[in-house]
């Protein structure tokens, strides 16, 4: 990645706040594949950054490695001062610290909406039942749905089963919330649901790092958005300076396509 | 201000690293396997000293003591010839027997999607009532009831048409008079000539845009081919006939090797007739639709279209029958059919060790199965749809 | 009506032949049967040796006890049948409860009329109404939860599992009291498949969860063993059990004949059993599992809360396939290992004194075949249904 690259994509926002995730010369290749090459890059405490790119740049490989569900091969990935390693108690650290929401909801079918939220305090964090389930129907108004909480994640439009995804996540209490192309799986009507649960979020002060192709939304709420390609960041900016005025080329060949 | 990052190289405790938990555990459970398998070797060794006899491959060379029916295995003959006897009367009723289920399922079950209501209920009824009985009680039923009670004695057998004998010595039917392997070699011919006219008819047809009606010709080019070099060799059809107390002349199935046949075909071509009609189920309906608005007859939509299609969902659900088929051959051995299992029974009764005997045969089946699966798999590769 | 035949069975000239053709052959079969079973057939071997074909030699003073814990059973189905209907569902009159009822188990009661009628005692007919208000009995408490509160709080399972515990304590009497050598007959069958049905599903969960692991070493391990038994005929494993087994276990042990077939038929299940439960895993979404780690569960946590009760569910009628051939698959027993079974005393009453070489055999192997056969289409019948009512289905 260039110098200005490296600089903008370790510079956090707000430099008095400290880095909530740090990746540090961080490679993935899969069989012969190289999916990340020299990640350098930084979150800040309630920093909101949005990672956008052309499919097969990396981006969902990038999140992924945060919370361990795909295994950096070289690097050092540090959530919230926990190192990311083959120490089993630094990952389930790390987990309970990070919450996903999926492209896929992959919420529990066979579990109420309710259950699906109330699961993590109950079996990670050892909550008794009915604590659990109070943080659950919270949670469930926050996104705006109590009134489906019996119902099963089937019964539920996929706007709403992508808002009980939102909820589960975030009934853990994570330090930082990872969204991997949250509404790329659902009906264009529903969109905009979930993207303002997902903006609450962030006026609320939780740092995101937020995969997708939604470029008004990262406008709106971004507070710096990286590019990536070929599993390379190869820009940062704020929303005004990606979007306006990108420097580097493949930036540019990328944004003329979609915007 | 940011902290420096900490440095990833400190030690791992070893009880919380991955790595080492993974490599942990297997070594543990191998652990645990071995102490069970040593536990069953020993108790295997205290026992075969105790009761002296001896548990080495030596009695496969000890002369059999035992004939075996249909055949003209000597008693004095090796006990390892024994066993190459019972497994060809395996290969025999397996490969017979997987034949003609296919062929009675397949009929069945297209039976059970014909829109004739009768054909059709009549069809479902043999499915359900077959596939419910215990295959055990359908071949003691063939053996005891049908075999043994049914058919007449010799004296009175029965000659349908005069082309068969049948009694409870077995089934007697008209058979090639010739050598065997002239025979084979050709049919084989026949068949190489009768696939090259389907070749040329195919290859005429795309030529010129007039029908194939490859199959046609190439059934046609077989059967005549056949028949010119029956006349030709001066081969003959043998009818069989009773001859004081026995049949003479034609091929003569032996009671048991029928019973366990009937019982065989009878029980797997219910399983294989479901088969065929939900794999022909299966294929999706949009399909047959597409033909209809093609306009292809209702028997050009079945070869071209439907049944292909149904023929490769099919495939791992026949395979597996097939396999079925040839392991319950064993159970021939409770009807007194000497395949290889009774050959196995059989022996250890005369004095050879248990264990060795039966894990030999179990063996055998082992590389039937095996060999039978790589089979079908190639099958199944072969037919795979070519995905992105 | 006369568009219906044309349409159903002489759409044309050829359908017209075969209709007439089938007909001749239907006609055929049902006058055949109806003849034997009515007419011709002599069932007095059946009759006389009625209760060796369903319990063998057991004890006559315990058959009172072995009527007990068939009741206790029997209630027990009564719960669990009730069990999962839910509080509000619309309540059904009596002749549409009947309705359904004889549809289902019908056959079950037909063919229990027949065998209590040809036992022709009356004690035969007192123990069949007692099983019926056994079964009823159960049935109703269970509707009795739905409309008390307090009881239907108790989750489905939990009620079914409890109730379990009365019958289960009763064949454990029975069995501690009379020995398990005079066992035979049906109801050994349906013992020992009982039994390994039961004994062998942990280990064909281990057996699947080991197939698809990780881990080299268990990987391996589970797929010899599957790939190995699977390959193996159950009747040359029965063999083998019974004159290898007792070389494999210290020489002070005898093992009997039941514990010999149960232990093969166990091991032989659990490996079927694995390759059904690993597809009902492998159907299960991967984002499934990556969610559950996304959250922070642990890996055990993920396979018994999300992925195997998922898996189990959704093959149900597989494993009941599989059941019902164990089932039938009992009768191998009793050819390998001259266990007293039902079709061995099939075949063992036509050499009786009274009854040799009368050519009873069609007799005594059609009372058994029906026996068999009844229990296979009624259970798979059954499975149909659940399948459809959970609206699964992976074969």
């Amino acid at each position: 990645m260039s110098e200005k690259a490296f600089s903008d994509a370790t510079k956090i926002s707000d430099t008095t706040k400290e880095a909530i995730v740090t990746m540090d010369g961080v490679y993935k290749r899969f069989k012969d594949f190289e999916a990340l090459k020299n990640i350098n890059f930084k979150v800040g405490k309630q920093e909101v950054v949005v990672v956008i790119g052309p499919s097969g740049s990396g981006k969902s490989t990038l999140i992924r490695c945060i919370n361990r569900l795909e295994q950096h091969d070289a690097g050092t990935i540090v959530v919230d001062g926990t190192v990311l390693s083959n120490d089993l108690r630094n990952i389930q650290e790390i987990r309970k610290e990070t919450g996903m929401v999926f492209q896929s909801f992959n919420l529990f079918p066979h579990l109420t909406v309710l259950d699906n939220v109330a699961i993590g305090p109950r079996r990670v964090r050892n909550l008794a039942k009915s604590e659990a389930e109070e943080i659950a129907l919270k949670l469930l108004e926050r996104v705006k749905i109590p009134e489906q909480a019996g119902k099963f994640p089937a019964q539920l439009s996929g706007g709403q089963q992508q808002r009980v995804a939102i909820a589960r996540a975030l009934a853990m209490k994570p330090k930082v919330m990872l969204f991997d192309e949250p509404t790329s799986a659902l009906d264009p009507e529903m969109i905009n649901e979930v993207l303002d649960a997902i903006k609450e979020l962030a006026n609320e002060g939780m740092t995101m790092v937020v995969v997708t192709h939604e470029m008004g939304f990262a406008r709106e709420v971004a507070d710096r958005v990286v590019f990536m390609a070929d599993g390379e960041i190869v820009e940062v900016g704020t929303p005004e300076e990606l979007f306006d005025s990108p420097r580097e080329e493949r930036t540019k060949k990328f944004l003329s396509q979609i915007l | 201000m940011t902290k420096p990052l900490p440095s990833a190289s400190y030690k791992i405790p070893i009880w919380r690293n991955i790595k080492f938990l993974r490599i942990v555990f297997q070594v543990s459970v191998i652990f645990v396997v071995f102490l069970i398998l040593n536990w069953l070797w020993g108790n295997y060794q205290i026992n075969v000293a105790r009761s002296s006899i001896p548990t080495d491959l030596r009695f496969l060379d000890n002369p059999a003591n035992f004939t075996i029916p249909g055949s003209d295995f000597d008693q004095s003959q090796p006990v390892r010839s024994a066993f190459v006897e019972g497994f060809f009367n395996t290969l025999r009723v397996a490969f017979i027997g997987i034949l003609l289920a296919t062929l009675l399922g397949t009929l069945v079950g297209i039976a059970r999607l014909s829109k004739n209501y009768l054909l059709n209920k009549l069809a479902a009824a043999y499915v359900e009532v077959i596939r419910n009985l215990p295959l055990l009680l359908l071949l003691t039923f063939m053996n005891l009831a049908v075999v043994l009670q049914t058919f007449p004695r010799i004296e009175e057998a029965w000659k349908p048409l005069d082309v068969m004998v049948i009694s409870n010595r077995g089934i007697a039917i008209p058979w090639f008079v010739g050598s065997g392997t002239n025979l084979a070699a050709v049919i084989f011919l026949a068949g190489v000539i009768a696939y090259l006219v389907k070749k040329l008819r195919q290859k005429h047809s795309d030529r010129t845009g007039k029908p194939a009606r490859d199959i046609l010709y190439s059934v046609v080019t077989f059967f005549t081919l056949i028949a010119v070099a029956w006349f030709l060799l001066g081969y003959g059809l043998e009818f069989p006939f009773v001859d004081d107390r026995a049949t003479s002349g034609g091929l003569r199935l032996d009671p048991s090797f029928f019973a366990l046949l009937v019982a065989l075909v009878l029980y797997t071509s219910s399983q294989i007739a479901e088969i065929v009609r939900g794999s022909i189920l299966a294929v999706h309906k949009g399909q047959g639709e597409a033909a209809d608005a093609l306009a292809l007859s209702a028997s050009q939509k079945m070869r071209i279209v439907i049944l292909p299609q149904a023929f490769r969902i099919a495939m791992p659900a026949l395979g597996n029958q097939y396999l079925n088929l040839i392991k319950n051959s064993s159970l021939g051995a409770s009807i007194s059919y000497f395949e290889l299992t009774q050959v196995a029974q059989i022996t250890v009764g005369n004095g050879s060790p248990a264990v060795p005997a039966f894990t030999l045969t179990l063996l055998v089946y082992l590389s039937i199965s095996f060999f039978t699966s790589l089979v079908v798999n190639y099958f199944n590769r072969k037919l795979e749809l070519v995905e992105r | 009506m006369r568009p219906w035949l044309k349409q159903n069975l002489f759409r044309s000239y050829l359908d017209g032949v075969l209709t007439v053709v089938s007909a001749a052959i239907a006609i055929w079969i049902v006058v055949q049967i109806f003849t034997f079973v009515f007419i011709t057939g002599r069932w007095e071997i059946v009759q006389v040796n009625i209760k060796l074909l369903l319990i063998g030699r057991f004890p006559e003073e315990h058959i009172g006890l072995l009527l007990a814990s068939v009741m206790a059973i029997a209630f027990w189905i009564g719960v669990t049948g009730g069990a999962f209907v839910k509080p509000g569902a619309p309540k059904r009159s009596v002749l549409e409860i009947a309705r359904e009822l004889f549809q289902r188990f019908g056959l079950i009661a037909l063919l229990g009329i027949a065998i209590v009628y040809l036992a022709g005692t009356g004690e035969a007919l007192v123990a069949g109404l007692q099983i019926v208000v056994a079964i009823v009995a159960g049935r109703l408490l269970s509707a009795l939860r739905t409309r008390v509160k307090l009881l239907s709080a108790i989750p489905s399972l939990l009620w079914i599992f409890v109730w379990g515990l009365a019958p289960t304590s009763l064949i454990w009497y029975t069995l501690s009291v009379s020995t398990l050598e005079t066992w035979g007959g049906f109801l050994i069958n349906f013992y020992i498949a009982v039994l390994s049905i039961v004994l062998c599903f942990p280990l064909g969960v281990l057996l699947a969860l080991g197939r698809r692991s990780s881990l080299p070493v268990i990987r391996l391990l589970a797929t010899t063993y599957i790939e190995i038994v699977r390959g193996a005929p159950l009747f040359v494993l029965l063999l083998l059990a019974g004159v290898a087994l007792e070389f494999f276990i210290p020489p002070e042990i005898t093992p009997d004949v039941i514990f010999r077939s149960v232990t093969v038929f166990t091991l032989f299940t659990a490996a079927y059993l694995a390759e059904i439960i690993r597809g009902g895993l492998q159907s299960i979404p991967k984002g499934q599992t990556e969610a559950g780690k996304a959250i922070g569960l642990s890996t055990v946590r993920i396979i018994g809360l999300i992925t195997l009760p998922q898996a189990l569910r959704n093959v149900i009628p597989a494993q009941i396939g599989q059941f019902i051939s164990l089932f039938k698959d009992t009768t191998l027993a009793g050819a390998a290992l001259s266990m007293f079974e039902i079709l061995s005393i099939g075949k063992a009453i036509t050499k009786q004194d009274d009854f040799l070489g009368q050519g009873l055999i069609y007799e005594s192997l059609a009372f058994v075949g029906l026996m068999f056969w009844v229990g296979s289409f009624v259970m798979s019948r059954e499975s149909q249904r659940l399948e459809k009512k959970l609206g699964v289905g992976i074969r």
